[in-house]
């Protein structure tokens, strides 16, 4: 087991303070996937470094373009067209030298989604898409890792954290999603979300407190609100409705 | 009988967030649509694609249950029902 060095005890005094010095090492051990580094992945991969977070996996196909700028806060002016996961792993690590960040510029669906997730403990959902999000939330979902689902448009957001071997999965909660389309979003609203996101993980890690993981979660920033609604499982559903799923080439992941 | 509506994220803009609305028996989530759309300007260009077709990504819930995986519009309302309207945000 990691015994917290000197200085980390020193960095993270404050956050040990919450957590216990063995919540932070089990923060320090976790490994993280972090899907999509727009303003849901960049705000979460920020807070998560910050929280010390031993690895994380940030993947993304895009370049930075001045219209993300309005909510992706690992970016300056200056990015503007250099590869976002390269970006991101680079302010990263300026925030935070003693944790690993890898970047993979790739779009979730050109590489296996089982290898994107492979060694890793949790993964946070940045994505903008649902076909991107039911590839690696249904992989996820059958290789034990908990997926925590978040979203935004405008104002409004939701999370739910996907515990595998539970109800409802992202399927059950997104039965028909909307279409593929540039969504609205005001700044804040990624940064509230995102931060509901590393909570949650933090509460994973660390064992803390119950996960969002019977209902969804619902932002209302208009009316500074937010809901828990309850979703059932749809009967049917066929990445939930199996207890046990095989790999298709047989291996088992972990 | 009596039923209790909630609508989520951007169906909030056009219409209360949560209330009470009154049935005879019989009633269907198909009329209960009716109403709403008649009472609230917008809904239903943000509900369906067509009269009597709903967009396929609006999740109406019926204390819980998706109705797309009941009887859709055509699933009974009882005396005390939550009905959730709720289209999921897709944006990261």
């Amino acid at each position: 087991m990691a015994v917290l060095s000197k200085e980390q005890k020193e960095r993270y005094r404050r956050q040990i303070a919450v957590v216990g010095e063995d919540g932070q090492e089990k923060i320090g051990r976790t490994r993280l996937l972090i899907a999509g580094a727009g303003g849901l992945g960049s705000t979460a991969a920020l807070f998560a470094a910050m929280a010390g977070f031993g690895t994380i996996r940030i993947i993304d196909p895009d370049c930075i373009e001045e219209t993300n700028l309005n909510r992706q806060l690992l970016y300056r002016e200056a990015d503007i067209g250099r590869p976002k996961a390269d970006t991101a792993a680079k302010a990263l690590h300026a925030m935070n030298s003693s944790i690993d960040v890898e970047p993979v510029t790739a779009a979730i669906g050109t590489a296996p989604a089982r290898d994107l997730i492979r060694g890793i403990d949790l993964v946070i959902d940045g994505l903008d898409n649902y076909p991107a999000r039911f590839l690696l939330a249904d992989a996820a979902w059958k290789c034990g890792i908990p997926f925590i689902h978040g979203a935004v448009e405008g104002f409004y957001g939701q999370v739910c954290t996907i515990l595998p071997k539970t109800y409802p999965c992202l399927r059950c909660i997104v039965p028909n999603p909307p279409p593929v389309r540039e969504t609205p979003i005001i700044g804040v609203t990624t940064g509230v979300i995102g931060c509901i996101q590393v909570t949650e993980a933090i509460k994973l890690a660390t064992g803390t407190g119950l996960p969002i993981s019977d209902h969804l979660w619902l932002w209302d920033g208009i009316r500074q609100k937010s809901d828990r609604l309850k979703i059932e499982r749809i009967p049917t559903c066929h990445v939930c409705g199996k207890d046990e799923y095989q790999i298709p080439t047989g291996e088992r992941v972990r | 009988m009596k039923v209790h509506v909630k609508a989520f994220a951007t169906f909030r803009e056009v219409m209360d967030s949560q209330f009470d609305m009154d049935f005879p028996k019989g009633a269907t989530i198909h009329t209960l649509l009716a109403e709403l759309t008649g009472k609230f300007e917008g809904l239903g260009e943000l509900m369906f694609a067509a009269p009597g077709t709903l967009r396929d990504f609006v999740n109406i819930l019926k204390n819980g249950r998706n109705v797309h995986f009941l009887a859709g519009l055509d699933t009974p309302l009882d005396d005390g029902d939550v009905i959730a309207l709720f289209p999921p945000v897709a944006g990261g």
